[in-house]
């Protein structure tokens, strides 16, 4: 189980409208991901399917019923939080057993319960700590575990893994890709990187001001982005954005080519720029070219990707040849041009 | 923190202000033993002879003594617990948004502002008159006698006045340390099922452990030496009734002028403050470390 349907939906505050009519559908078993930049609405959505939030108008509907007006207790969804909101005076065994003690489940069975969960996230070794003895992946291991012993029809995540620092972060995300695999069960997650949506997404939601800009597979956003925003938000570095004189020759208001389809020569090319900054990682280096005389947004830059051994100092000249199979055309709403 | 060094002139620092708080603490503590030892009453002037334990002997075996440790015991205990529990309930509702919020919490601080001997005389004179009071208005207006608050409950009404005065020191710490508490653990609950009563055990109380030690251990240095309230309002009485070890040393040293006597109930009440202190520490202690 694990079915939810958004439909109409809207959310305000005061006068203030922050989700706009809405509708969505989330299959079970699916790894939803919505994404977004700050404040997008992308936590109140959350709230809403939670029941934390009340909606404004319209209807959620949960595994075929009416959930609009069910308290979050009612749901059957399970929320790990951003602060993982535990609670500090209780140890981890306590903390984890807390919602089958509020369903009233006798000890035994709690305890079978948290002992499962704790094998399953590998804590058994600090059930009687209490959070604040733990580290940040643990407490967030805690938090999952809380969720899990429920057995909820789908797993709510508010930003989960943005208190940790980068390398838990990676290791946490496999965590979590696994843990689904393994459960089966729905899960929303609400991130702003998009390298996390990216990478654990079934099906991305990418959300602007309330609204949907694109639903879809992370290939499908990263291949086919739908407007100029999605295209300039999924994709890391971003995707060069250009206007002006060389998109109308593509017959487009603006024309956006990534920085790893573009190729960079010392001696010829397509577009003649000056390097900028290169960022060597190793694998690869991104350089900032500038003046190609291109007006690529504001600062008139164009990011390439080219091999790590690719040797160019700052003030150089280089060369740059878009693949124009890669190319992405937009009209003058933003809108992709097939 | 830190080095040896940084420790050695952190103790160097610190040393004058701790000097002086002991010769502070330790003149007036030194007199009060001195004098405890003497006989030494102003109603008979002379020599005053040491004594021993003579004095400590006549204070402790005085049937106005246990009558007015109970009393104290029951003062102290009385008033902490409507406070703390009353504090907490305010608390609650201060914390749920509502118009005119911010009027509303500074007009509950307000009792703590007045002097608790103007408060005590308003209650006495304003409310618990068995005649003009308010409270006697009330019952009259139901045709009920009026209750005579000070002669027939002296220690209860004296509560209720102590009470009202600390009520607002308990509110305004509560209600802080309410709002401290994350408002994502409270979700979390809701979401795991938990209805009010169980947010309110299970969360909030655990959260407010701390600050609940704290507003108990500072509560009970003051109102272990609770003086004004009662000479204002029943003078200790009827009889022994509203007499606390507070005011039963006053009463022996200023109202029999005998300061031996005096002094060694000051010790005695020293001593007692101490036992309760450690017991306190003992039991809610440990809530402020960790």
């Amino acid at each position: 189980m694990g079915n939810i349907t958004l439909s109409k939906v809207t959310k305000s505050f005061g006068d203030v409208q922050v989700i706009p009519p809405l509708d969505l559908d989330i299959r079970e078993g699916e790894f939803v991901v919505f994404v977004g930049p700050s404040g997008c609405g992308k936590s109140t959505l959350l709230r809403l399917i939670a029941g934390l939030e009340d909606v404004t108008s319209g209807e959620i509907r949960i595994d075929d019923r009416n959930a609009t007006e069910l308290p979050p207790a009612k749901r059957g969804l399970a929320m790990v939080f951003q602060s993982y909101a535990l609670y500090p005076h209780m140890s981890v065994r306590k903390n984890i057993a807390f919602p089958l003690r509020m369903a009233g489940l006798d000890k035994a069975e709690q305890d079978r319960k948290v002992e499962a969960a704790a094998k399953v996230l590998n804590l058994t070794d600090y059930l009687d700590r209490r959070p604040g003895q733990l580290s940040g992946g643990q407490r967030q291991r805690v938090a999952i575990g809380r969720a899990i012993v429920r057995e909820p029809a789908a797993f709510l995540f508010d930003e989960p893994l943005s208190n940790l620092d980068a390398a838990l972060r990676v290791g946490m995300r496999l965590e979590i890709s696994e843990l689904h695999e393994r459960l089966k069960t729905t899960m929303i997650y609400v991130t702003h990187d998009q390298v996390e949506a990216m990478t654990m997404a079934d099906k991305i939601v990418v959300l602007r001001a309330g609204n949907i800009e694109q639903v879809g597979s992370p290939l499908e956003l990263y291949h086919k982005p739908r407007n100029l925003f999605v295209a300039g938000f999924i994709g890391s570095p971003k995707m060069n954005l250009i206007s002006g004189a060389e998109a109308a020759k593509h017959d487009a208001k603006h024309i956006g080519i990534r920085p790893e389809h573009l190729k960079a020569s010392k001696e010829s090319g397509v577009w003649k720029g000056r390097v900028g900054v290169s960022e060597h990682l190793g694998s690869d280096t991104f350089i900032h070219v500038h003046d190609t005389g291109l007006a690529v947004g504001e600062e008139d830059m164009v990011t390439v990707r080219c091999d790590g051994e690719m040797d160019a100092r700052h003030g150089d000249t280089i060369w740059l040849t878009p693949d124009m199979e890669r190319l992405h055309r937009f009209d003058d709403k933003g809108l992709r041009i097939t | 923190m830190a080095t040896q060094h940084s420790r050695a002139a952190a103790r160097l620092m610190i040393s004058p202000a701790v000097l002086l708080l002991l010769a502070w603490m330790i003149v007036p503590l030194a007199m009060t033993l001195y004098f405890s030892t003497l006989r030494y009453n102003l109603l008979m002037p002379g020599a005053n002879p040491f004594v021993g334990w003579e004095n400590y002997h006549y204070f402790l075996t005085d049937p106005a003594f246990t009558t007015a440790l109970v009393n104290t015991l029951l003062l102290v205990g009385g008033v902490l617990v409507i406070t703390v529990v009353g504090g907490i309930l305010l608390g609650l509702l201060l914390d749920q948004p509502f118009w005119g919020q911010g009027i509303v919490r500074i007009l509950v601080i307000a009792p703590f502002f007045v002097m608790p001997t103007v408060s005590a005389l308003v209650w006495k004179n304003m409310f618990m008159n068995p005649v003009n009071g308010l409270f006697a208005y009330l019952f009259k207006a139901v045709g009920l006698q009026p209750f005579d608050f000070l002669a027939q409950a002296p220690l209860a009404s004296i509560i209720l006045i102590v009470s009202w005065q600390w009520l607002p020191f308990a509110t305004l710490i509560l209600l802080t340390a309410l709002q401290s508490l994350d408002s994502e653990q409270l979700e979390a609950a809701e979401m795991d099922g938990a209805g009010f009563f169980s947010k309110f055990f299970f969360i909030m109380l655990p959260h407010l452990a701390r600050a609940i030690t704290v507003v108990i251990l500072i509560q009970t240095i003051f109102l272990l030496s609770i003086f004004a309230e009662i000479l204002v309002t029943t003078n200790g009485g009827p009889g022994l009734a509203s007499t606390n070890l507070t005011y039963l040393v006053y009463a022996q040293s200023l109202l029999q002028f005998d300061v031996g006597l005096g002094s060694a109930g000051g010790i005695v009440a020293v001593i007692l403050a101490n036992i309760v202190a450690i017991f306190l520490m003992r039991m809610i202690g440990k809530n402020l470390d960790a």
